[in-house]
């Protein structure tokens, strides 16, 4: 699978315009601030129906505009298609999805149409940044190659709200407590599928980390908020979760919300120095930083082609600015050999081309327009 | 403010209606002759000062009680729990329930402000504590919220003695396994029965 065509309006700074994609990808040359990453942007807005760089709706909307819309098709190897749309209208605060000019019956159904990972210089918050940034990772991941895992997710953020408030309302009680065995079941369900990919995929990560860090061991770890104990049953797990929400009532009663839950897990990346195990997120420096956080889009990358059975469509923006040089040659022979799908990168200029340098076709981009 | 926008923001308060909808609809009665949108003043109004709450039950009539509760031939030992009086139109509308009906006029949503309190629980709790009643049926909503309440009515009723149950959940009638998302897939796997 491939993105064939990209239709583009009102989307940042990048100009009105159809752009037709070749099977291997393009490198985008440009200056600073002339639409590169926007572009990249409105690609994978299409994947997960918002912003990689966290941007909200209406800052999408170029400026004095009203609305935008990104649509794309993907085609795969047999000539098969399929046309993603989205537009969002400032005006209204919403966003319409069409999959092959229908609209779904929900937004998360048009989830993923392109499967694509997109590797960004800020993937290093990924690993520097708080819990909360790797929850929203494994959910990004999870909703876009697990079925009913995004059902499940949005079952347990709604529940944990009402719980809270219930919380907050009575302090405790049979109110709160009615939300206890929705609250669990969701809850159990995203446990579980966030604590089997980790097991799924944390060898594949260690190979990764390995081969970039030039011969470091990385690990990668579920670190949930109750015992998991080996737990392999959506049922183990609930009774895991069911028990340590008794065991909080007083402390949740006086703080007002809810203590434990996959709300409050998180992934922990580790190096091994020496006999110790240190984390990376307090210790490790900017190199192993960036190293786990490729590692993990690498992982994402392989979790696709399991899940959909096609190469991932991968975004490169500007990624190897950052990274030092030793570091970076390593990952692009890693990339060279697993990636053998459609590259989309964007690079400042010429020189910073170098994975497919002699393959991509080059693009320019000026003042958001793409010059073919 | 004048009439007409008072109209607007009026008719956009109402459920479905957004601001477009409602300017369209204040246009159509100022087209049409005066007595037309004075017939719909008359039956708001008439709607305020007649209809209310069935004593009983909680449902909307005309009278003290409503046609369900003023039907002798109602099952008064088979209570079902809704949370909305529209509720109680659907399931009549099946026509194959024979028994009496609470409204709950809600569901629990702290988020709302909406707790036990505010659905007056209270008061169906009083019913099932006067006696006769063998079963109460939760026909709350499939949400994450009809489904709380349920659990928390469940809790409150099982030590009153009645049998306690609730609505099964599952495929829709007639239509194709295909067609149905996996939840409710999911959901009727959990629920199925032996044949």
């Amino acid at each position: 699978m491939h993105l064939s065509r990209l239709e583009v309006r009102n989307f940042r700074n990048l100009a009105a315009q159809v752009l037709e994609f070749p099977p291997g990808g393009v490198a985008l040359l440009g200056e600073n601030a002339q639409g590169k990453s926007n572009l990249l942007e409105a690609i994978y807005y299409l994947e997960t129906l918002r912003s990689f760089r966290g941007a909200r709706e209406d800052h999408l909307v170029a400026f004095g505009k009203s609305f935008f819309r990104v649509e794309g098709e993907v085609q795969g190897e047999e000539g098969e298609g399929a046309v993603v749309a989205v537009a969002f209208d400032r005006a209204l605060r919403k966003k319409r999805l069409t999959l092959g000019g229908r609209e779904p019956q929900r937004l998360g159904d048009g989830l993923g149409t392109l499967g694509a990972v997109v590797f960004a210089p800020s993937d290093v918050g990924l690993v520097s940044d708080g819990p909360g940034v790797r929850r929203r990772f494994l959910d990004l991941v999870l909703s876009l190659n697990r079925p009913g895992y995004l059902q499940a997710l949005q079952a347990y953020r709604q529940i944990l709200g009402q719980r809270n408030a219930a919380l907050r309302m009575t302090g405790g009680g049979a109110s709160v407590e009615a939300w206890d065995s929705g609250l669990v079941r969701a809850g159990a369900r995203v446990v579980l599928e966030r604590f089997r990919w980790v097991e799924r995929w944390g060898e594949r990560y260690s190979r990764y980390f390995f081969r970039i860090s030039g011969g470091e061991a990385g690990r990668i770890r579920y670190h949930s908020s109750f015992p998991l104990a080996g737990a392999v049953s959506e049922e183990e797990v609930a009774e895991g979760f069911s028990a340590a929400l008794g065991g909080t009532r007083h402390r949740e009663a006086r703080l007002g919300s809810t203590l434990v839950g996959p709300h409050r897990d998180d992934l922990v990346l580790t190096v091994e120095e020496g006999e110790r195990e240190r984390e990376l997120r307090d210790y490790g420096s900017g190199g192993q930083k960036r190293t786990a956080a490729l590692a993990l889009r690498l992982v994402e990358a392989a979790t696709i082609r399991e899940a959909r059975q096609r190469e991932p469509v991968v975004l490169l923006d500007d990624v190897f600015a950052e990274l030092d040089a030793a570091r970076s040659e390593r990952v692009l022979a890693l990339m060279e050999e697993e990636e053998a799908g459609q590259v989309i990168l964007s690079a400042p200029k010429e020189s910073d081309i170098r994975l497919r340098r002699h393959t991509l076709v080059r693009w320019r981009i000026r003042a958001g327009r793409v010059e073919t | 403010m004048s009439a007409m926008e008072r109209l607007v923001q009026e008719f956009s308060r109402l459920p479905g209606v957004g601001p477009k909808t409602a300017v369209r609809m204040v246009f159509h009665l100022l087209k049409r002759p005066p007595e037309e949108a004075l017939r719909l003043a008359r039956a708001l109004e008439d709607l305020t000062r007649k209809i209310h709450p069935c004593r009983e039950c909680g449902n909307f009539t005309e009278d003290e009680l409503c046609s369900v509760c003023g039907d002798p031939s109602r099952d008064r030992g088979l209570l079902c729990v809704v949370e909305e009086a529209f509720d109680v139109g659907a399931i009549e509308r099946a026509g194959r329930y024979r028994g009496v009906y609470h409204v709950l006029g809600g569901r629990l949503s702290p988020l709302d402000g909406i707790g036990p309190e505010q659905l007056g629980v209270e008061r169906l709790l009083a019913r099932v504590v006067g006696g006769g009643i063998r079963e109460v049926i939760l026909a709350t909503n499939a949400s994450v919220e009809g489904e709380a309440t349920a659990v928390f009515l469940e809790g409150l009723l099982r030590p009153l003695g009645p049998r306690v149950t609730r609505l099964a959940r599952g495929i829709p009638v007639g239509s194709d396994l295909e067609y149905v998302d996996g939840s409710t897939i999911a959901e009727a796997l959990e629920g199925r029965r032996e044949m």
